[in-house]
């Protein structure tokens, strides 16, 4: 038995589950062995783990557990993970839940198996055949009259649409941050996560209730009042109870007591007493040693498993209800759990009568400053009583609250959702931090500003719009003035164009603007942001932004002003015409009085004084009246050549630094909004 | 036989050692920081309250602190040691919340004073009838108007002083608040009160009697070597032999087993307080006690065993805070390096930077690609100046986020004001800008002093001479152009004093800048004001009283 394989570890588990529902049973029940070993066998073929052999061998283990009840709990227990894979093939959940039904109840292998098999979803698919197989059989098994008490499997434990959905919201949540946040972070998550599936793949029709407290309040002797039996020990000696010990009132909660850790020896039955049966059925009870005490490993095995019951009774007494190892390490974090708590005042028969209700006073003022909601006035919350163990006295309220409670049977599932809960608020601060508006539009502007600045937008438009300017003005400047820049050029060439200009500059683009653009931006971007999230962003911004100064530079020298002389406007060629014929004027004019002077033309002062004097007016006039026309055109010029530096800069920034990072940002956005899933009902994040 | 001679050298280097652990900071949010810290204040607080106190005065009668879980039955048990009700005992927790120390008429003018226990205030409650009212109270927090709590205001810790005359001469005893207490204040209060005595009462119960608190709190004891007395508090008497024997075992196991045992049974008085215990209940320990006080022997080996303890423990301890004293000023010294070096590198860039010319690039390129025709000399020098303090801005924004990257993975940047600073309202940039316009106008006034000296009839216009001298500063070698022309223009001899005597210039305001912007970030850490001194200054006092012992 010891040397065994999981395999007859799984065999010997369904022959368990026999054993527990029917234990008076007929001769059908060895066919309805062997079949079902039959598709355990075929089960393990489909696992490609082939044991041919292995139906033979187990044919003895098989019958072996037949009689007795509680001593195979022990091998229940040793199966561990094994049983429950493998024994997921006898007893799938929906089908054997359909096979039920067809069978009207009346087939007890199915059933039988069914009370200690862990279902999974995955089982439904595996075991098609297995079914209509069985279905074919169905009829010639029906032998035996049923006589178990408890006929109907347990279901898988069914979490409602909200809290499925937040679930889904909160896998999502880790699914997306898992590249962002390290796993120290999202362990607690993860744990929830793992928790709410492992506890969903159990039985839906237990509650499985823990009782701890201080050492020496009275658990285990509250433990075995509520079973009536002396299921545990209790004593003076401190600390008492050293591991924990559970007792199921139904059957079908092994795999329920496997997931505690808790061993076959330390599991218990209690009184068999109908009375107590029918209102506590479906209670699975676990004594927990002490938290307060010298022992630490007591405490840890507390912690350990106080993480995976559904629900609690704190059991405090009138010398240690105000410890503050109970309600700063235990009471405190676990307020959200209200509902699922229950805190009882034992040994009241230590007090005097009238103090019992300024204790119990007392009590409900410190768990309300632990900030734990009390059930009171109809309202969800902790419920608070008072009692003695010991006595007995309100024992049996508590016993009737408990089967209220268990009958509900809705516990499991406010205890995943209350884990929810303290899950979202841990990841509050990487969620939900006071602002986000993500990237304004103003900082895209000032982004996109500052690159223009770093390729040189502005001044190359300045400086294009007054080259233009001044060749315009010379073109349509009077021929005088161009003699005279002509001769002062000659005369000093140093105030002309400087010098040739090196061909190309390498580095045209600011590297320290285009750095510190970018790293304004990010920190805009990243502003109000959650850690974690703010520096992918900065990532993000900084990744872009490698190569960008290289672009910047190709781009300026693309999108810089062609070389060569700018386009002249269609009426320039008037202009100089104009020009030109001012000056004629001047010289006809001043030709026709020297001609006078002279005397060869007739002497005639009017009209060539005119004419020069016209000439000597109108060439400043054109002068003018060009250099205004020219204005409008040199500007649009200028601005064109800064706007196409511009949206070039710009274009490029956008493409290699803000859409990655506003993508970033987007997916935090996701982030968020499953963040909210998550909280549900708690109300909008702030 | 312990004895303890005190001499004035003693005292001495007793006073100058606790100064220095008075002085001792330790604000740097390191991990073993709170533990040092509640070390310091531990340690002040008996060197204060108990050391110096008893020393200077070994006749002070002897204080004997009864301390122990909520709801073991302290102030029951004071109460029927004096035989009148001067604590305040019920069934709501935590009981006490203002210690009461009782104590013989004639002993009370040692605790008018602030010969111990300093930070509390006194209160006094008019003497009483011995065979007082007691029973008229209801129990519990129906009575609560205690005369002490009359007198607590918010913030102000007191003690309330009782007499009895019921209690010998020369034995003092204190009900201080539950060691466990749901009040941090009462914990700390606790503690405080604990480390006053010279006898150390432990009160545990049936209940209690494995608690990891107390357990804790008679380990210390142990160490500390102080005259300890446990009494197993609330024993049903059906249970008393064998609770009591395990109890004893445990104690042994933990090398107590030698320490004074006492057992009082549970009685229907001790459950809620109102009434007192019987004499013969509390007989054993009251007569320990007031044999420990009068018989002058056990009296001097009780004060000389917790004193000495006392004494003893100053060597473990003293190195653990300046071992923590050490540990801040290394974390603080490598947050100054991180700092340094973030900024550091960032100015050799800078300079590197300065060097290529990067600073003549957008704008300024541009600008000095158009100057002079399409541009003015002073747009050029607007964009220069305006280019080199985006550099310095860079440069400055670049090392602050370096240093906050390393400073995230340091513990002690937590300190408030290192990471997150709020932005003051003049920005860097604000402080940069200002300096670069300053480098400007002295560049400018440069310019025009070099244009005097030339005293030639064709004056070079001093901006121009000043936008082309920067230009060839900041322009490194794509501005050599800039040079040729600045040497044609006002000679070659000049142009080479102006550019050697602007270059200074430069680097002195860059380095004016960062060295600034540095000592800005570091200033909230030199603020926290963490030293090497207090460590090396913590082991010459320990030395020195090492000597003296």
């Amino acid at each position: 038995m010891t040397a065994v394989t999981d395999h007859t570890d799984h065999t010997d588990h369904t022959g368990d589950g026999e054993g527990n529902g029917g234990g008076n049973e007929g001769d059908g029940h060895a066919r309805t062995d062997g079949h079902a070993r039959a598709e355990g066998h075929a089960r393990v073929d489909d696992d490609s783990r082939t044991a041919p052999s292995l139906p033979e061998e187990e044919r003895p283990l098989q019958n072996r557990p037949l009689g007795g009840d509680g001593s195979k709990l022990a091998d229940d227990s040793r199966s561990g993970s094994g049983s429950d894979s493998g024994s997921s093939g006898s007893g799938s959940g929906p089908a054997a839940t359909h096979l039920e039904k067809d069978a009207d109840g009346t087939d007890d292998s199915g059933a039988g198996k069914g009370t200690d098999s862990v279902l999974g979803p995955e089982s439904e698919g595996v075991w098609d055949d297995g079914l209509i197989a069985r279905r074919v059989t169905e009829p010639t098994e029906t032998v035996a009259p049923p006589l178990r008490p408890f006929p109907e499997p347990p279901a898988n434990l069914a979490y409602d649409g909200p809290l499925r959905s937040r679930l889904d919201a909160l896998r999502e949540l880790v699914g997306l941050s898992r590249t962002r946040l390290d796993s120290k972070t999202l362990a607690e998550a993860g744990r929830v996560l793992d928790e709410a599936a492992a506890r969903r793949r159990l039985s839906g029709q237990h509650t499985v209730v823990a009782i701890a407290g201080a050492t020496g309040s009275g658990k285990s002797t509250l433990f075995n009042a509520l079973a009536g039996v002396a299921i545990s020990e209790a004593g003076v000696r401190r600390p008492t109870t050293a591991a924990p010990i559970a007792c199921s009132w139904s059957d079908g909660a092994g795999s329920l007591i496997d997931r505690l850790g808790i061993p076959g020896r330390l599991r218990r039955r209690p009184l068999q007493s109908a009375e107590a049966e029918s209102q506590l059925r479906g209670l699975v009870l676990v004594d927990l040693p002490d938290h307060d005490s010298a022992a630490s490993q007591h405490r840890e095995q507390v912690d350990r498993i106080l993480a995976l019951v559904d629900a609690v009774i704190w059991v405090v007494d009138p010398e240690k209800y105000a410890d503050a190892v109970l309600h700063e390490r235990y009471l405190r974090p676990l307020a959200g759990h209200a509902e699922v708590t229950f805190v009882v005042l034992n040994q009241v028969d230590r007090l005097p009568e009238e103090a019992v209700e300024q204790v119990l006073d007392d009590l409900r003022r410190l768990l309300d400053e632990d900030g734990m909601a009390l059930g009171e006035y109809g309202e969800p919350g902790a419920t608070v009583l008072a009692l003695s163990a010991l006595t007995g006295e309100g024992v049996a309220e508590l016993r009737e609250l408990l089967g209220q409670f268990v009958g509900e049977r809705g516990a499991a599932a406010r205890r995943i959702s209350a884990d929810l809960d303290a899950a979202a608020a841990g990841l509050r601060h990487l969620y939900a931090t006071g602002r986000q508006e993500g990237l304004s539009e103003e900082a895209r502007t000032e982004f996109t500003d500052r690159l223009a600045d770093a390729v040189g937008a502005s001044a190359a438009g300045e400086a294009a719009e007054r080259a233009w300017r001044r060749n315009a003005n010379r073109a349509c400047g009077s021929p005088w003035l161009r003699l005279w820049h002509w001769l002062e050029e000659r005369r000093e060439p140093s105030t002309g164009r400087l010098l040739t200009r090196v061909p190309a500059d390498e580095e045209p683009t600011a590297r320290q603007r285009v750095e510190q653009a970018v790293r304004t931006v990010a920190d805009r971007a990243a502003a109000g942001l959650p850690t974690p999230w703010a520096q992918a962003v900065r990532e993000a911004a900084v990744r872009g932004a490698q190569g960008l100064p290289e672009a910047l530079d190709e781009l300026a020298a693309r999108a810089a002003v062609p070389p060569g002389r700018p386009p002249r406007p269609g009426w320039w060629p008037v202009a100089v015409l104009a020009q030109g014929c001012m000056t004629l004027l001047q010289i006809v004019g001043g030709l026709w009085l020297l001609g006078q002077v002279v005397g060869v033309l007739a002497p005639n002062l009017g009209v060539p004084a005119l004419l020069m004097a016209a000439g000597i007016v109108g060439g400043p006039a054109v002068e003018w009246a060009s250099r205004m026309a020219v204005r409008g055109p040199a500007r649009r010029y200028g601005l064109e050549a800064e706007r196409r530096l511009r949206e070039a800069a710009a274009s490029c920034g956008r493409a290699r630094v803000l859409d990655p990072v506003a993508a970033e940002l987007l997916r935090y956005g996701e982030v968020r909004e499953q963040y909210v899933r998550l909280t549900g009902a708690a109300g909008p994040v702030g | 036989m312990v004895t303890l001679d005190v001499r004035p050298q003693l005292l001495d280097a007793l006073s100058a050692l606790r100064d220095r652990v008075a002085a001792a900071r330790f604000p740097l949010p390191l991990a073993g920081a709170p533990r040092a810290r509640a070390n310091r204040d531990e340690l002040l607080a008996q060197l204060d309250d108990y050391l110096v106190p008893r020393l200077r005065a070994p006749e002070a009668p002897l204080l004997a602190v009864i301390g122990g879980s909520t709801g073991s039955g302290k102030s029951t048990l004071v109460n029927s040691i004096v035989g009148r009700r001067v604590s305040e005992a019920g069934v709501l927790r935590p009981t006490t919340r203002t210690p009461v120390l009782v104590c013989h008429p004639e002993d009370q003018h040692w605790f008018s004073g602030m010969r111990v226990l300093p930070d509390l205030t006194r209160v006094w409650t008019p003497q009483q009838d011995p065979k007082g009212d007691d029973h008229a109270r209801p129990p519990g927090r129906a009575g609560g108007n205690v005369p002490g709590r009359a007198g607590e205001k918010a913030g102000e810790r007191v003690m309330r002083i009782e007499t009895a005359d019921t209690l010998p001469p020369g034995l003092v005893l204190l009900d201080a608040p539950d060691i466990d207490s749901l009040v941090a204040e009462n914990r700390i209060l606790a503690a405080e009160l604990i480390c006053a005595a010279d006898i150390w009462v432990m009160v545990t119960t049936a209940a209690r009697y494995a608690d990891a608190v107390p357990w804790h709190l008679l380990r210390t004891a142990k160490e500390l070597d102080a005259t300890l007395v446990t009494v197993l508090d609330r024993v049903p008497h059906q249970v008393v032999a064998e609770v009591s024997r395990q109890y004893g075992a445990l104690l042994a196991k933990a090398g107590l087993g030698d320490v004074p045992r006492f057992t009082v049974p549970e009685l229907p008085e001790s459950a809620w307080g109102g009434g007192l215990l019987p004499s013969s209940a509390v007989a054993p320990l009251r007569t320990w006690l007031v044999h420990a006080a009068q018989d002058p022997g056990a009296r001097r080996e009780a004060l000389a065993r917790t004193a000495r303890g006392v004494l003893d423990s100053l060597r473990s301890r003293m190195p653990e805070l300046a071992g923590a004293a050490a540990a801040q000023y290394a974390a603080a010294l490598r947050l100054t390096s991180a700092a340094d070096a973030a900024y550091d590198s960032e100015h050799t860039r800078v300079r590197a930077r300065l060097q290529a010319g990067a600073v003549l690039a957008g704008d300024a390129l541009k600008r000095w690609h158009s100057f002079p025709l399409d541009c003015t000399a002073g747009e050029l020098l607007d964009a220069l100046v305006e280019s080199l303090g985006e550099m310095l801005l860079c440069a400055v924004s670049a090392a602050d986020a370096r240093v906050d990257e390393s400073w995230r993975r340091e513990p002690a940047a937590a300190a408030p004001g290192l990471l997150n600073r709020t932005p003051g309202p003049e920005t860097a940039e604000h402080r940069i800008g200002m300096a670069v316009r300053r480098w400007r106008r002295v560049l400018e006034e440069y310019a025009e002093d070099e244009a005097d000296r030339l005293g030639r009839s064709v004056v070079p216009d001093p901006e121009v001479v000043a936008a082309l001298l920067a230009t060839a500063l900041l322009g490194g070698r794509r501005a050599r152009a800039a040079g040729e022309i600045l040497a044609e223009r006002i000679g070659a001899h000049s142009a080479l004093r102006l550019r050697d005597r602007g270059g200074k210039l430069l680097t002195e305001y860059v380095d004016k800048v960062l060295r600034t912007e540095r000592e800005r970030r570091l200033a909230p850490l030199d603020a926290l004001d963490v030293h090497p001194e207090p460590q090396a200054e913590l082991i010459a006092a320990m030395s020195v009283l090492q000597k003296e012992r």
